[in-house]
């Protein structure tokens, strides 16, 4: 293509983004809106599934050693536990570590403890206490430590962490599912409302196709237009949720101070990416389908 | 963008513009548009095609502008054989056929000089070149003083001039008009054929498809009558014959 055309081309594009401006408007809105609620859509994802990982990471298996066990079962133990390839972390935690743990937990109560904290008295166990690398593989896991020699007993949290993992793919899974449903609806949309301006123009493509104009010459200026629409509609959301988002964050840490949100300066990144990428194939596509149909003169 | 070579260089050779034979189309098992047409129109000619509305005028018009395909037989413009002719190469084959329609098909939201030099554009033309021709082709039309005007500031006639100036400014080496005059009172008419006269001087093969059959006998020029998908009569220096 000459420098020439190319330039042709924008000046077409530019002029007629702005000669039919409300049919513009419109687009770029209906790209933006699709964007932001698919833009938020995401944000809110990547933090519920930060905050479930962060919830999923503080799932361990405890390992209570058998009392009676010598101690070459005891290095064995060590060594197994040590070599397992899927556990990430292996702490040994002696009864009287635990005890310091438990007086702490009590604050206030822990006169309660008292007489208790003696070596022979100490009524609690030494533990391993382990990580999985792949937090969902820990009731497995935890079956096979099991009988592992000088184990005696295993606690992981039965009853408790198969629903919260149950709860956190199902999580996932609507939040694909979400997003597909709005990226589908997003490229039905922009592809109706491109089709419009390009209806509106159906006079214009039917002299160009009398006065001897290739299709491909007619095409270029709607594809640039497309272009200008959807980068305008992806710019508009961005900005819209970078500054909400940051906002949020804010608000979020001197209110609820527990949950802590994804820094703006990570998550925009890579929202910027996808949204202008998106916006890009969007209205290209949306102009190259729509023009197709009033090529045929 | 330059014209394809091959279409270029057909039109300086041959002096035959449209040559068709024993051509039919037909639209479904019972529309059968043109029948056996067999016509040989040649360089420089003025030639009018009349008939009344469905006899099969725009069929053939569609025919030479590529737009629709022959059922059967032979069509060549500028000696091509179209239906070799490759669905890529049809726009160079426009742009050595200006047209003129009845409805004028202009740009409303732009001016005559936007619109003449439209297809200029869209063409691939220089601007040096778009500027130097542009004044010129309306000049010829007498559109010199209204290049800055929108065309519904404008009359019929001097809408059609537009047309007209759209037409010829690529000189394509035959113009086409469909019914020029058909929105048109008889003296703006009458200016309008003196002008595709005039551009028929200058060296451009003309045909008009037209049903004015006063304005057809006035210019004394060759009439092809189509009736029925026919042609029923073919005269140099003819006369509107009326079929019924």
């Amino acid at each position: 293509m000459h420098v020439r055309s190319l330039l042709y081309f924008f000046g077409e594009a530019l002029k007629s983004v702005i000669h039919h401006g409300w049919m513009s408007i419109a687009s770029i809105a209906v790209v933006s809106i699709t964007l932001l609620i698919l833009g938020s859509f995401i944000v809110i994802n990547y933090n519920v599934s930060l905050l479930t990982e962060d919830i999923k990471e503080q799932v361990q298996i405890v390992v209570y050693i058998d009392e009676e066990a010598n101690v070459r079962t005891l290095r064995e133990l060590q060594r197994a536990l040590t070599d397992h390839p899927e556990l990430e972390e292996v702490r040994f935690v002696s009864k009287e570590e635990a005890m310091e743990r438990l007086k702490r937990q009590m604050g206030d109560r822990a006169f309660l403890l008292e007489g208790y904290e003696e070596e022979d008295k100490n009524p609690l166990r030494d533990s391993y206490e382990l990580r999985t690398t792949v937090p969902e593989d820990i009731i497995r896991v935890a079956h096979t430590v099991q009988d592992y020699p000088g184990v005696g007993y295993v606690d992981y949290g039965s009853g408790v962490v198969e629903p919260l993992f149950q709860f956190t793919g199902v999580i996932r899974w609507i939040g694909l599912l979400f997003m597909a449903g709005l990226a589908i609806t997003a490229v039905f949309l922009i592809s109706h409302t491109i089709r419009l301006t390009v209806y509106i123009r159906r006079k214009e493509i039917m002299i160009m196709k009398y006065v001897g104009a290739t299709d491909w010459f007619i095409r270029w200026p709607f594809i640039f237009e497309g272009l200008i629409l959807g980068l305008m509609g992806a710019v508009v959301p961005l900005v819209i949720i970078f500054y909400s988002y940051q906002g949020a964050t804010q608000w979020m840490s001197g209110n609820i101070y527990f949950i802590s949100l994804l820094p703006v300066e990570e998550i925009m990144p890579q929202l910027l990416n996808l949204l202008l990428s998106l916006g890009v194939v969007l209205g290209v596509l949306g102009s190259a389908i729509s023009v197709r149909k009033f090529l045929k003169v | 963008m330059t014209p394809g070579p091959s279409l270029l260089k057909a039109t300086k050779v041959g002096c035959r513009m449209i040559e068709i034979y024993h051509l039919y189309k037909q639209y479904s098992r019972d529309v059968v548009a043109l029948r056996d047409i067999n016509l040989v129109i040649d360089r420089g000619e003025f030639a009018f095609i009349v008939g009344s509305s469905g006899a099969g005028k725009s069929t053939l018009l569609k025919l030479f502008l590529q737009e629709i395909k022959p059922s059967r037989g032979s069509i060549k413009i500028f000696g091509r054989d179209l239906s070799r002719l490759k669905s890529r190469e049809v726009p160079y084959l426009r742009r050595n056929i200006g047209m003129v329609f009845q409805d004028f098909r202009l740009l409303e939201d732009r001016n005559v000089y936007e619109n003449v030099s439209f297809s200029m554009r869209v063409t691939g033309v220089p601007i040096r070149e778009i500027r130097k021709r542009v004044p010129l082709t309306l000049e010829l039309v007498g559109l010199k003083d209204k290049a800055f005007k929108k065309p519904d500031e404008l009359s019929g006639g001097e809408k059609q001039r537009i047309c007209l100036a759209r037409a010829i400014i690529n000189r394509p080496a035959m113009v086409i008009a469909d019914e020029p005059t058909g929105n048109l009172d008889p003296v703006t008419a009458m200016e309008i054929l003196n002008l595709l006269h005039e551009i028929n001087i200058r060296g451009t093969t003309v045909i008009v498809a037209t049903h004015a059959q006063e304005l057809v006998d006035r210019m004394k020029k060759r009439v092809i009558v189509l009736d029925q998908g026919r042609i029923i009569s073919d005269q140099e220096r003819g006369v509107y014959i009326n079929a019924r």
